[in-house]
């Protein structure tokens, strides 16, 4: 016999899923995990303090949010926009990646991560700041605490942070309209 | 069962009689795959300076493609069944009781685990600790006993359904009543893990005969009386007699030391901690009854190791077993993932799995639970300088640590961090003990600092404070007593190569942050009421390498010049992947086509080991080595530390043949081609002259050949055109002789070598490629360092210092971290913006230690469970002066320096310029770690 579940439906990565009988105190990273086969967000804490397990969410009005799958069941998720870490590259129908988006692009080119563990997170933590600052630029002097405090909650074992920062700063610096002189 | 024969040969000495064993890293998938070479292959991977673009993994970490062992589950390996089996473990909280059971009552009957295992169902099915000197003697509290550890695994659930797992862990997590304890009894943890002591008098002068050292005479070991170490008695029968009438003469030396000299004595502590890799231990293993094939896929940083041991367990027990097949992903440890026990809980679980793959991996709190801690260190040191000229006399530190409730690497964790203790001062007289206590906390491992950032942190903290009670500078007390080229460490042993710690004291002596410490100070307190300025700075060095460490690498190139590169090392982090392949490319002039890590199978190296590098007797290693296919060990554990320099010898020893066998050779025919010995006939050519740089080859002004033209004459003249080597370091390169056809014999840093002859080689040359294809050339005068060579302890050396600059917030106690600078030597960089990378995360680690982490030890620590990153801080993005900080790199002092292994060094001295900063910012100085705001808040009440 099996526990209480009830159905859901979202949208994952553009892809429609569902309705999926999901047991109701299901956590969203196990639904990604064990039921969607996508393991890019990560386990870290399971408690919510790393920030190792984020996806992004599409708000309706196209505005992106940052959330934590350890913490928030996947009910929460019914009827939503989801992109998680394997979505955020675009890929061809094969599924190889044809191009990465900018921050992806700059961590690479800055050797910004070791072990790579943390980052999805960190991808996705910065893909969010970058999107708020679209619509919320901020001054120059201010940029990098802003970028500081954005990812202050994403922890890194290996790299002392200093390299994912800086990408950053070098995509915010290059994408127009992002930082006010 | 029918004996197979080994599929790796080198493993005949060990493994258990027939049951094969193979091990793997995981083939990535399709889309991951193409980025282990680089993505658009060839030269366009690097850039015009010869750096790489990005690391060769990057594009697969970035994507969230599955890298991790943690990633996969029964549906993504290839030939497994699809259906995952999930388990967990309950752990025991408390170590005064006896065990009685299990109650799982909370659990309704539909949560009920699928398969429940206990010690007594070992029993039954055979099932024992391979190493119990190693990983204590059971894997499950028996009923009746009291468990030897905190959060010692009682029992072992297995459920069939994801979501009845996922349930069932939930509600038995932090249920207090799922183990059932019987009556009060003493803590039981195992006998004490070991003593030891390095005592060295000098001769007159530095370069004179030691008059007693370890490597000369002897290190000494202490027995244990219950919880005393007895230490053996002076005098003069032996050499063990000799050191501690040697150890009692440093005594009376200090005891009697009086006027002109200062006499500090001072008690440090070093906490216990968890690395807090952010994968947690995970495994997926299922066992095929019907084959009798054990299939792992395993978060390990010994992957052999698990492999060997797990065919043992198995072996011993009624499962049958023919071969073992590991597998690993990417993973990441910083030394705990290196010969834990988890991994042998996971082949418990999966052999309970009733043919289906059982998956078991630690959540946070089971991973502070069970996973290995870097040892925590009580020192007691003294050091007798000289008042007036700041030398130090002699020097004395007596340690102990507390290695928990399993063996595991406890006692040679202590005794290497005896051997570190002096960190860069020469040491005319010292005595280091350290000794390895058994108890019941969470087992401590080969975290990173090995035991060396304990001691060390010390030292450079107390010679920080004798500056100050002499009234001299810092770093010009350091000069004083800087340990040179060619000077003996406590060991008595000589470091090899340079030892640049004089230019690091220059530099950091003209800093900035050093010259103008004192200004800074009065200004910034003058303009933060409530704030203390301070700048501290240590400087350390740390050993690299394990004594035994070895490694084999293949490079060949077909006849179109593509260049392919196969390694034993697998990618932990730190880039290992992409600089061995940029180190081909230094010497070869272009990177390989495509490279393959983790390889396992070479049937080129039919070695044997007997794979015991440390315990061997000399005799018995000289009967051995004349058998030409032996080797003291196949490969060691991957670490960070040691890939850069002893996997690169592997690397450059394999590109250096190809280019002296093929390269010289090839070019040079294509030069004399014509009437009259060609273009090179009027010139004097010599190898030395060659050049191979960006894909071409050049030679003393002849004309330019691409590398694709030399490569094609090698194969049309029926060269060498493809090396394997493997290598072998015991502090000292392994070193033989090789008769290559057409070169004669020559002599070379490796101990075993295997070539390939061109497409058109001799049908002769053809025929001794028997050795799946390539001709396994037998050496001669194989010369393997001598075993006493172990006593030297380290003989490879990096050093990094830093300056940290603090403020202190006499209200809270709060320690902002303002800048920081570090000067660090690796010789050689092979990809700078690797080597930067680790600095900053070493640095990053250091200062966690120095202000943050903590763990007790006993009922309130991490064995109860309850510990996770919400009261474990760690440190962020805004503790590490992410935007201030700075570091350099001194020059290698020429193009031929090797690089240094540095993962280790890097996070060490941060520590203690953190506490000297504190020191210098507040006045008071603080013995113990970390430096918390309430420590600061009573020291300045
Ligand atoms: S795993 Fe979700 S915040 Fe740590
Ligand atoms: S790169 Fe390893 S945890 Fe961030």
């Amino acid at each position: 016999m099996t526990r209480a579940t009830k159905p859901m439906s979202l949208t994952v990565n553009d892809r429609q899923v569902g309705p999926v009988a999901v047991p109701e105190g299901l956590m969203m990273q196990d639904f990604l995990h064990e039921y969607l086969n996508l393991t890019g967000a990560r386990m870290g804490c399971g408690q919510g303090i790393c920030h190792a397990c984020t996806v992004v969410v599409e708000e309706e009005d196209g505005t992106l949010a940052e959330m934590r799958t350890c913490i928030v069941g996947a009910h929460w998720f019914e009827g939503r926009r989801v992109r998680t870490i394997e979505g955020i590259a675009e890929r061809d129908t094969d599924g190889a990646v044809t191009d990465l988006s900018p921050v992806q692009q700059a961590f690479i080119e800055h050797f910004s991560f070791q072990c790579g563990y943390c980052t999805p997170g960190f991808v996705i933590g910065a893909t969010v700041l970058l999107d708020r600052l679209q619509r919320e630029p901020v001054s120059r002097e201010d940029l990098e605490e802003v970028i500081t405090e954005a990812l202050d909650k994403h922890i890194c074992r290996c790299t002392g942070y200093i390299r994912y920062l800086e990408a950053v700063r070098d995509v915010a610096l290059k994408t127009p309209g992002l930082v006010t002189s | 069962m029918a004996a197979k024969v080994s599929r790796r040969g080198f493993l005949k000495g060990s493994a258990v009689a027939g049951v094969s064993i193979t091990v793997s890293s995981l083939p990535l998938s399709a889309a991951a795959r193409l980025l282990e070479t680089p993505p658009r292959p060839g030269a366009d991977w690097l850039d015009s300076t010869g750096q790489p673009r990005y690391r060769l993994d990057a594009l697969a970490k970035v994507t969230g493609a599955k890298t991790f062992s943690r990633d996969y589950r029964a549906q993504n390996l290839v030939d497994w069944p699809a259906e995952q089996s999930h388990a967990f473990m309950i752990h025991a909280t408390k170590a005064d009781r006896r065990f009685e059971g299990v109650d799982l009552s909370v659990l309704d009957e539909d949560l009920q685990p699928d398969r429940l295992v206990l010690h007594e169902d070992l029993v039954a099915d055979g099932i024992a600790v391979p190493n119990p000197d190693f990983f204590g003697d059971v894997f499950l509290v028996p009923k009746g006993e009291t468990p030897r550890l905190l959060g010692q695994p009682v029992a072992l659930l297995i459920y069939h359904d994801f979501a009845l797992y996922d349930e069932a862990k939930r509600r038995l997590h932090f249920e207090e009543g799922a183990v059932v304890y019987g009556e009060k009894t003493a803590y039981n943890p195992p006998p004490n893990y070991g003593a030891s002591r390095y005592v060295r008098i000098a001769g007159e002068r530095p370069e004179e005969e030691d008059r007693y050292s370890p490597l000369k005479d002897a290190v000494i070991y202490g027995s244990f009386q219950g919880d005393e170490v007895e230490w053996p008695a002076a005098g003069d029968k032996d050499a063990v007699a000799r050191g501690m009438a040697a150890a009692a003469e440093i005594e009376n030396e200090m005891e009697k030391a009086g006027e002109g000299t200062l006499l500090l004595e001072r008690n440090y502590f070093s906490q216990s901690i968890d690395a807090s890799a952010m994968e947690a231990d995970n495994g997926n293993v299922w066992y095929d009854e019907k084959n009798g094939v054990l299939h792992l896929m395993m978060a390990t940083q010994s992957p052999y190791h698990v492999a060997e041991v797990s065919a043992k367990l198995v072996a011993e027990s009624r499962f049958a077993l023919n071969s073992i097949d590991l597998k690993t992903g990417y993973t990441v440890g910083y030394g705990t993932k290196d010969h834990n026990i988890f991994p042998f809980f996971c082949v418990v679980a999966g052999l309970y799995g009733e043919g289906r793959p059982v998956r078991l991996a630690n959540d946070r709190f089971e991973q502070f639970q069970t996973g290995l801690k870097r040892h925590p260190f009580w020192m007691e040191n003294r050091m007798l300088v000289d008042r007036k000229t700041g030398k130090i006399r002699a020097m004395t530190g007596h340690s102990r640590t507390d290695g928990g409730g399993r063996a595991n690497f406890s006692f040679s964790v202590s005794f290497v961090g005896a051997t570190a203790a002096q960190s860069i001062y020469y040491l005319p007289k010292s005595d280091f003990s350290a000794k390895a206590f058994a108890s019941r906390a969470v087992e401590a491992g080969s975290t990173r600092g090995y035991g060396t950032l304990q001691t060390m942190s010390a030292t450079e903290m107390m010679i920080d404070e004798v500056a100050e009670l002499l009234d001299m500078d810092a770093i010009e007390l350091r000069r004083v007593n800087v340990f040179k080229s060619g000077m003996k460490n406590t060991q008595g042993a000589i470091p090899g190569g340079a030892m640049r710690n004089e230019e690091i004291l220059d530099r950091a002596a003209a800093h900035p942050l050093w010259v103008n410490r004192h200004d800074r100070k009065r200004t910034f307190e003058a303009e933060h009421p409530g704030r203390r300025y301070g700048v501290g700075y240590a400087h350390t060095h740390k050993d690299y390498g394990t004594g035994a460490e070895a490694a084999v690498v293949s490079l060949e190139f077909d006849p179109e010049g593509r260049l392919y590169m196969r390694h034993v090392a697998h990618e932990m982090g730190p880039g290992v992947t992409t600089s061995q392949a940029v180190m081909a490319g230094e010497i070869l002039g272009r990177v390989p086509d495509e490279t393959e890590f983790a390889v396992t199978e070479w049937p080129q190296m039919p070695l044997e080991t007997t794979d015991e590098p440390y315990t061997m007797s000399q005799e018995e290693e000289d009967r051995r080595k004349r058998n030409p296919r032996w080797t003291p060990r196949f490969t060691s554990p991957m670490s960070a530390t040691n890939s850069v320099y002893y996997m690169g010898h592997a690397v450059r020893e394999a590109a250096r043949a190809l280019r002296d066998f093929a390269f010289w050779p090839a070019a040079r025919s294509l030069w004399s081609r014509g009437i009259g010995g060609g273009v090179l006939a009027p010139f004097a050519v010599h190898p030395e002259e060659l050049r191979l740089a960006g894909g071409m080859v050049n030679a003393g002004g002849m004309p330019s050949l691409t590398f694709e033209q030399v490569a094609a004459e090698a194969h049309r003249m029926g060269l060498v055109t493809g090396v394997t080597v493997h290598t072998f370091n015991r502090w000292q390169w392994a070193e033989a002789e090789f008769d290559i056809p057409g070169h004669g014999p020559m002599r070379r840093p490796i101990d075993a070598l295997a070539v390939k002859y061109g497409r058109q080689a001799s049908e002769d040359l053809k025929q001794q490629m028997t050795a799946g294809g390539w001709h396994f050339v037998e050496r001669a005068n194989v010369s393997y360092p001598p075993i006493q060579r172990n006593n030297a302890g380290v003989t490879y050396y990096a050093p990094v210092a830093t300056l940290a600059e603090v403020s202190v917030d006499t209200a809270s106690g709060e320690v902002t971290l303002l800048n920081h600078h570090s000067i660090m030597e690796c010789g050689r960089q092979i990809v700078p913006a690797l080597v930067s990378g680790q600095l900053q995360g070493g640095l990053a680690m250091g200062i966690g230690h120095a202000l943050m982490e903590y763990l007790p030890l006993y009922e309130d620590g991490p064995g109860n469970g309850t510990w996770n990153w919400n009261r474990y801080q760690l440190p962020r993005a805004k503790d590490v002066a992410a935007w201030s900080q700075t570091a350099e790199v001194l020059e290698p002092l020429s193009d031929s320096d090797p690089p240094k292994g540095i993962a280790e060094v890097v996070m060490i001295a941060i520590v203690p310029a953190i506490a000297n900063a504190i020191a210098h910012a507040t006045g008071k100085r603080f013995y113990e770690l970390p430096i918390t705001p309430e420590k600061i808040r009573e020291a300045l009440s």
